[in-house]
């Protein structure tokens, strides 16, 4: 499952992450990540047996942590089942079913927002 | 073994016509024989969706209590043609809104109105002895409309080429988003159900053949602007009256970067006349070839990557260069399917009849290019030919040094065979020498991607590549990347916007 992680002023002095990753043994996939002195935020894909354990781990003062789901909104009246999405994503969310309709698998999202850019029918949007 | 126009029709009335679409047919041919289906099947119909740039409306609203006659005239803003006398304009597809830009355009004016949406007219004018009124501001529907009639010069086209991008940065165009690298490709077009690709030799289809078009019972006018049948790239002009179309299947759209455009549902049903046309109609996605082109290169003749068949296409990844690369329609196969299914049930239930063509379209016409009689500035005859460099071993002193003599601010980098390396600029230099690295070599703080330019291209295409990149000079390279001089952006004058940064 993918975490979003955000980072207050205090969160981004010490590496939460990494400390979190030694004190669970979890490994982890850092997806996305913007960090800067005074804030920041981390997308983390983690295996879901693994997530409760690592959760807990990095759960600090600073740190907030939010599964990450339904990233992806799609707007089916606006579609038209073109499929322009499916080859811009990189993330392999969207895909067409046996009839050539549009199929979102929101998990896979990494939140870059290109798809909701590039979607002629704007039937796309980012949830961040 | 023949039939009749009048047969078929004679079948549509009393409900005996047996209709199927495209797709089904290459199996029918398949299992009856070509005269066994061309006994057992009247009509095919076909269906596509896309990306129709080229379409629009003549719109007449009729006169108002003290006359005008329209010269200039914007519907929600969009500027609509009004060079048509008095009260009629011409909204094209593509023409962006003087306010919302890309995100509102003609082709948004026509679907909020098949909507029942009211649009915003206003007009000005010079005011005459006989239309005295100078300007006018009125809302209005579809429904208030005198004639709304959908006149699209182009359309349907018989199949195009699919898209993808070799250069190194990514692109927006009409076909969509390309990634760098040719890590995407994109096509449009139904393949074999695509309209033309059932009647590649307008056998049947011409002037006067009744059609489906955006939900209502059109007609196709005639041969499309930029028609090249007879390399295989035919086009049609269509026609129908808006006032039956449906949101279903007219929809305003953006392709980010490049501007609006109008999706059109367009179906045309084959009627079954003789054994050819039958053949015609049993072609498979993987009979149907068109190139993968790369849209990267800024010049009409774009290079071919490879020849590809629909059914490559649409299996949704095709290889280039050894890499399976994702591909994606940008037309909706579904909403084709749909026109094509929606045409059926027209047929089938008597609101639909066939009908010969009044006029042939000629099935061997090439298009031509543009014939480019003004004079084109070239960038070899713009740029500068003296030019000092520096090679990557050299310092940042030395670098210095050679900026200073060059009186120039930008110095290509080149390795022990002349060849581009990269480039540093007083920028790049100045800030070495902040940061106390003047002892550094040049290829330490040299940028390695520099953008480089063809002697032969425009030099307005030279202008909008400084102004992409903010730039103040391109490298004017050979093919094997031996410099042949600078173009600098003080030197376009004019042709560039605000001066580059660096
Ligand atoms: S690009 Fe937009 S309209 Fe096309 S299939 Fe994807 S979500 Fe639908
Ligand atoms: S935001 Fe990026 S990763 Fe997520 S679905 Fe869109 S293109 Fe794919």
């Amino acid at each position: 499952m993918k975490l979003m992680v955000e980072f207050d002023s205090d969160g981004v002095q010490y590496p939460n992450i990494a400390a979190a990753i030694l004190r669970s043994g979890v490994m982890v996939n850092v997806e996305r990540a913007l960090i800067d002195g005074d804030e920041g935020w981390a997308l983390l894909d983690v295996d879901d047996k693994d997530a409760d354990m690592f959760i807990t781990a990095l759960s600090r003062k600073g740190v907030s942590i939010r599964i990450q789901k339904d990233a992806v909104s799609h707007n089916r009246t606006d579609c038209v089942d073109c499929g322009l999405c499916i080859s811009i994503c990189q993330k392999q969310v969207f895909s067409f079913d046996e009839n050539w309709q549009l199929v979102v698998d929101s998990e896979r999202c990494v939140l870059c927002g290109r798809c909701a850019t590039y979607c002629p029918q704007r039937a796309l949007s980012i949830q961040k | 073994m023949y039939k009749s126009i009048d047969e078929i029709n004679e079948r549509i009335r009393d409900g005996s016509v047996r209709v199927v679409s495209a797709e089904e047919m290459p199996n029918i041919v398949d299992e009856l024989g070509v005269t066994g289906a061309l006994r057992d099947v009247d009509v095919v119909t076909t269906g596509t969706f896309g990306a129709m740039c080229s379409s629009g409306a003549f719109l007449n609203f009729g006169h108002s209590e003290i006359p005008i006659r329209m010269e200039k005239m914007w519907l929600n803003n969009v500027e609509a043609y009004a060079g048509i006398a008095a009260v009629d304009c011409f909204i094209g597809a593509t023409q962006e809104s003087t306010t919302r830009h890309s995100e509102y355009g003609g082709a948004h004016v026509i679907e909020d109105l098949i909507a029942g949406k009211s649009v915003e007219l206003h007009a000005r004018a010079k005011g005459t002895d006989c239309y005295p009124r100078t300007s006018i501001t009125n809302e209005f529907t579809l429904q208030e409309l005198n004639q709304a009639i959908m006149l699209n010069p182009r359309n349907s086209y018989q199949s195009y080429n699919a898209a993808t991008n070799m250069s190194d940065q990514a692109i927006k165009t009409y076909m969509g988003f390309l990634l760098p690298s040719h890590r995407n490709i994109t096509y449009s077009g139904a393949g074999c159900l695509s309209p033309l690709a059932n009647d590649p030799t307008l056998s049947v289809i011409g002037s006067g053949t009744p059609i489906f078009i955006g939900g209502a019972n059109g007609v196709v006018v005639g041969e499309g602007t930029q028609s090249s049948p007879g390399a295989g790239f035919g086009t049609l002009m269509t026609s129908g009256n808006m006032k039956e179309m449906s949101s279903d299947y007219i929809r305003a759209a953006t392709m980010t970067g490049y501007g609006v455009t109008m999706y059109v549902g367009v179906g045309i049903p084959i009627p079954l006349l003789n054994e050819e046309i039958v053949r015609h109609t049993a072609v498979r996605d993987e009979d149907l070839k068109t190139n993968i082109v790369d849209y990267g290169t800024p010049f009409r003749d774009r290079p071919v990557i490879r020849e590809v068949t629909y059914a490559q296409l649409k299996s949704g990844s095709v290889e280039i260069d050894g890499e399976e690369v994702r591909c994606s329609p940008l037309s909706s196969y579904k909403k084709a399917r749909e026109v094509a299914a929606e045409l059926k049930t027209r047929i089938e239930t008597g609101s639909f009849t066939m009908a010969l063509a009044t006029r042939p379209i000629d099935s061997h016409k090439i298009n031509k290019p543009m014939a480019e009689k003004g004079y084109v500035c070239h960038v070899n005859e713009m740029m500068v030919s003296t030019f000092v460099t520096i090679t990557g071993e050299e310092s940042v002193k030395e670098a210095a040094k050679r900026l200073l003599k060059g009186e120039t601010n930008h110095l290509p980098v080149i390795d022990s065979e002349n060849r581009l390396i990269g480039i540093v600029t007083t920028y790049d230099v100045s800030k070495a020498f902040a940061k106390d690295e003047q002892d550094m070599s040049v290829s330490e703080i040299m940028t390695k991607n520099v953008i480089t330019i063809a002697p032969d291209a425009p030099v307005d295409f030279a202008a909008r590549t400084l102004q992409q990149h903010n730039i103040g000079a391109l490298v004017v390279i050979d093919s094997s990347r031996h410099i042949l001089g600078m173009l600098n952006s003080y030197d376009l004058g004019d042709l560039v916007g605000g001066r580059g940064r660096r």
